[in-house]
């Protein structure tokens, strides 16, 4: 019951942290998307830059529940460009749409609607999708950490310093 | 100039990581495109349980006992009421080009049709769960959350995603040549 309060909870945040950022603004996704305004790109770098820094962290201490999505390659690499093109073409993802339609979004409720009838159409795909996409070339739940063989806070320092930096200083807005 | 956006990027990043950091202390690291599947698992269960029990896909969720709602239904249930309650405290302080149904930009490049605008943003929503189930994940789960745990799995998945994404948009809106 605790876990689910927590769960409600930390959604509430999130949902807001998307409205008040305007994440879940047309203009910001596409204009990112587009290479001109690097507003969702720089919020994203900055959230993982935290994040990985804060994860890794709190695994140095034991008390990180990870929970790392296997690397099947053939899967996870057409999934991610059939993604990208469904993003370029909504201007939404996953999570925005939903704090979207809350906010009362038309196009964003056919996105939700979309959503549901995608993950449908996955459901009755997957047993042919699962022997072909997703059982070859799986390597498992595997991290850089896992890969490099060493400590994952030593590659989490450079690499939120990288990211962070990227957000701040490197990325800039172009105009016409 | 007028400011226009409600908290910058920089506020929203480093709130966003320390809710991850948070989320994955107490519980686990941030998702929400699972949710569209148990949800749709819930439904089916209820209107055809046999069907549901018969895909492999929709069975692993949405059981008889507890449906599949757990911490991550819950917590795309809060993004709902939390979008939603911050949309109708704070409309005013939102800027203009951010409101409404039918973005400006879209509007310049391909016209007022609202049933244009919204069978884009069905067929977008499609492609969006079906890419998102095939990778395990999509923005907040293999994005945010997968590439702070350093998944190798995830940073596929940001390149793919991310190099899909910037091409459509370009090609989307090519200027003609001539």
């Amino acid at each position: 019951m605790t876990t689910l309060i927590i769960g409600f909870l930390i959604g509430c945040a999130f949902g807001t942290i998307l409205y008040l950022s305007g994440a879940t603004s047309y203009r910001r996704i596409l204009g990112t998307l587009r290479l001109k305004d690097m507003w969702i790109i720089k919020l994203m770098a900055t959230a993982i830059g935290v994040g990985t820094l804060g994860i890794y962290l709190l695994d140095l201490g034991g008390l990180a529940h990870m929970s790392v999505k296997p690397a099947y390659l053939w899967g996870v690499g057409l999934g991610g460009l059939i993604f990208g093109v469904g993003w370029a073409v909504s201007g939404f993802c996953p999570g925005t749409c939903v704090v979207a339609a809350a906010e009362g979004k038309k196009d964003a409720m056919f996105t939700v609607l979309g959503a549901f009838v995608g993950a449908f159409l996955f459901s009755l795909a997957f047993p042919v999708i699962e022997s072909t996409l997703i059982a070859r070339a799986n390597f498992g739940s595997i991290t850089l950490e896992d890969l490099l063989g060493f400590n994952g806070i030593y590659i989490a320092i450079p690499f939120s310093l990288a990211l962070l930096g990227l957000a701040f200083f490197l990325l800039k807005d172009r105009y016409e | 100039m007028e400011r226009d956006y409600i908290i910058s990027w920089k506020v929203a990043g480093i709130a966003l990581g320390l809710l991850l950091t948070l989320a994955t202390a107490l519980v686990q690291p941030l998702g929400v495109s699972t949710q569209f599947v148990v949800t749709d698992a819930v439904v089916a269960h209820k209107v055809a349980p046999e069907f549901a029990e018969s895909n492999a896909y929709l069975s692993k969720y949405g059981e008889k006992e507890d449906w599949g709602v757990g911490y991550g239904w819950m917590l795309v249930l809060g993004m709902f009421v939390g979008g939603g309650v911050s949309a109708m405290l704070l409309r005013k302080r939102q800027p203009q080009e951010d409101k409404g149904s039918m973005p400006s930009m879209w509007q310049a490049r391909f016209g007022d049709s609202v049933v244009k605008r919204n069978m884009a943003a069905f067929g977008g929503g499609v492609l969006l769960l079906f890419g998102a189930r095939l990778a395990g994940g999509c923005t907040s789960g293999h994005m945010i959350s997968g590439i702070s745990q350093l998944a190798v799995s995830s940073f596929l998945f940001g390149v793919t995603a991310f190099g899909a994404a910037i091409l459509m948009a370009h090609f989307l809106y090519r200027t003609r040549q001539g």
